[in-house]
């Protein structure tokens, strides 16, 4: 269609006119609290500071200096990398087994859906009560000796880690399987019939056909699964009153801020993922939208 | 033929457990929510013998409640809660779904100058962490005059599911034929009418998948709900019964979500379907 020039300009128009209410809504709530945070990061506020002043990036010098923040790095990206080969291999398993038709498959698609769409209030209280108990019920003595157990083994908080973990993977992997099970309804069937033909057992086809045209499915839901272990984190965190404390970048910053009132050290705590979350940004715009010029 | 017989036991039994794995702590939590305070301690944790609906019943007794044993059981508006919180997600639904229709639909439909790049910032924006932001969030609000208000949490809400939401709309309407319009525009349709009576009947499908996550994505918050909602009389279920450390031991908030979860599985039942229909639309041909 080659619309004319003046026909095009208001169609620019109104396009940014529909835009309007997205971007206001979406920059208009978030721009500022992400330029405070940044700003702040750069300030010594905190609830015992006698006045706001300009420190420049002595926040930062302090933080990289500190092993503190290594340990809890490496432990957020232990977490991260865990979780989400997890969900996703849990998701694609899940996902191939769903999409193959039989019996009651409609029932056990609404169970898979369930652990992401059920309120997260109650999720995280059961995950909570079947991991760590109260001490009255009747399973807490057995649940406490694996705890210790595990801690023996691994170190204090090991356990608590795991259970946050475990919970995230559960909640995630049921996101991640409808969403790569609705990929898989995406591929054209008659590439599935041709890789029938052409490969000799299921694992070939499923490494040389399945996988590769998930890819970019797999690409987005890895990371959406991103951003909700750390809102899972955070979540698990208000639920235990702050008392379970993951040396996790995320949960710290934000047990700097309410806890320590240091808000400016949290700030800066808070936006030291942000080179990384941008680099992860990248990748996937790379492997999901490539830019690439379509006929208009 | 034996083989295959088996393959088939093993599909089946391999969905059994998946779906026992999936529903299980939710099964679990509602024993626990079941038991009286004797069996909570001598029972055992996978079932209930003797259930009681003390908990549930307790959220509709309002200012009669009773005292039970030493534990003092606050007295909750829960009906009051469940309609503000059948506002609140009801609202961020429809703000959601209007401006992410009209943004997908500028995106991918008259493509101004730099979509792709405006679409990718929008969606970059999932990245942000609301739960962390919420010092400077606060300040938003009370500049907006959206103090203790529904109004504050709708505009929260609809900011984290915005992102995704235009994504897979705009992937829609992105590989949508333009003949589609073309066709009603010739018969003398404005573009608007088009639009309402053509695209958007036919994206039901990708909106109801919008609808379903947005729907999720804000009933799973309780943090962002407890920190802006303060007035009991505002309050969401998630906010009046999320109160910290309050919901961990106290068994009465998992009766009253497990409650307040029940209109929204019903939805999610009834929409899981078009649900991965509308996913699957959005992602034919590689989005």
């Amino acid at each position: 269609m080659t619309a004319s020039a003046p026909a095009r300009r208001r169609e620019i128009l109104v396009a940014y006119t529909l835009l309007a209410p997205a971007l206001l809504l979406v920059l208009g709530v978030l721009a500022y609290p992400v330029a405070w945070e940044a700003w702040i990061s750069l300030t010594n506020f905190g609830s015992r500071a006698e006045s706001r002043s300009f420190v420049g990036i002595a926040n930062y010098r302090a933080m990289l200096a500190d092993a503190f923040f290594w340990r809890a790095l490496a432990t957020t990206f232990v977490y991260f990398l865990v979780a989400t080969a997890a969900k996703l291999t849990l998701g694609v398993a899940l996902a191939l087994l769903l999409a193959r038709p039989c019996r009651g498959r409609a029932l056990v698609f609404l169970a898979v859906f369930l652990p992401w769409a059920y309120p997260g209030g109650v999720t995280v209280v059961a995950w909570y009560w079947m991991l760590n108990p109260p001490l009255i019920t009747s399973y807490s003595v057995t649940l406490s000796t694996l705890k210790h157990a595990l801690d023996g083994m691994l170190g204090t908080g090991a356990y608590a880690f795991a259970s946050v973990a475990l919970f995230n993977i559960w909640r995630g992997a049921s996101f991640t399987a409808v969403f790569l099970l609705a990929g898989l309804n995406a591929i054209p069937t008659e590439l599935f019939d041709y890789a029938r033909l052409e490969t000799r057992s299921v694992w070939q086809r499923f490494r040389h056909v399945t996988l590769p045209l998930l890819r970019p499915f797999m690409a987005l839901a890895v990371f959406l699964s991103l951003t909700t272990a750390f809102a899972d984190l955070a979540n698990v965190w208000m639920l235990t009153g702050g008392r379970v404390v993951f040396p996790v970048v995320g949960t710290y910053a934000y047990w700097l801020g309410i806890r320590n009132g240091q808000f400016a050290e949290a700030a800066a705590w808070s936006l030291s993922l942000v080179p990384l979350l941008l680099l992860a940004l990248i990748g996937l715009f790379r492997w999901f939208d490539p830019p690439r010029e379509e006929p208009a | 033929m034996s083989r295959r017989r088996f393959g088939v036991w093993v599909h089946g039994a391999l969905l059994v457990l998946v779906a026992v794995y999936s529903l299980f702590p939710i099964y679990f939590i509602t024993v626990q929510s079941l038991k009286t305070p004797e069996e909570d301690v001598f029972g055992s944790p996978l079932y209930v013998v003797d259930p009681t609906f003390e908990n549930y019943t307790e959220l509709f007794a309002g200012a009669h409640a009773r005292v039970r044993g030493f534990v003092i059981v606050p007295t909750v508006p829960f009906i009051l809660w469940l309609a503000n919180s059948g506002l609140v997600l009801g609202a961020t639904v429809v703000v959601t779904l209007t401006t992410g229709v009209l943004a997908a639909y500028a995106l991918a439909r008259l493509r101004p100058p730099g979509w792709i790049w405006w679409r990718r910032a929008l969606f970059a924006t999932y990245v942000v962490p609301h739960t962390i932001l919420f010092i400077p969030l606060y300040q938003v609000i009370i500049a907006l005059g959206l103090d203790d208000s529904h109004g504050a949490l709708v505009l929260i809400y609809s900011t984290m599911a915005l992102p995704f939401c235009v994504w897979i709309l705009s992937a829609y309407y992105r590989h949508l034929p333009r003949e589609i319009e073309e066709s009603a525009l010739v018969e003398g349709a404005t573009p608007a009418r088009a639009f309402l009576r053509v695209v958007l009947p036919m994206s039901r499908n990708v909106l109801v998948a919008a609808g379903l996550f947005t729907l999720g994505t804000a009933a799973n918050d309780f943090i962002l709900a407890s920190i802006f909602l303060l007035d009991p009389s505002k309050q969401t279920v998630a906010a009046g019964l999320g109160v910290m450390d309050v919901s961990l031991e106290e068994l009465l908030a998992v009766a009253g979500v497990n409650l307040a979860a029940i209109p929204i599985v019903l939805l999610c039942a009834a929409f899981a379907r078009t649900y991965v229909h509308g996913l699957t639309a959005a992602m034919v041909e590689g989005a």
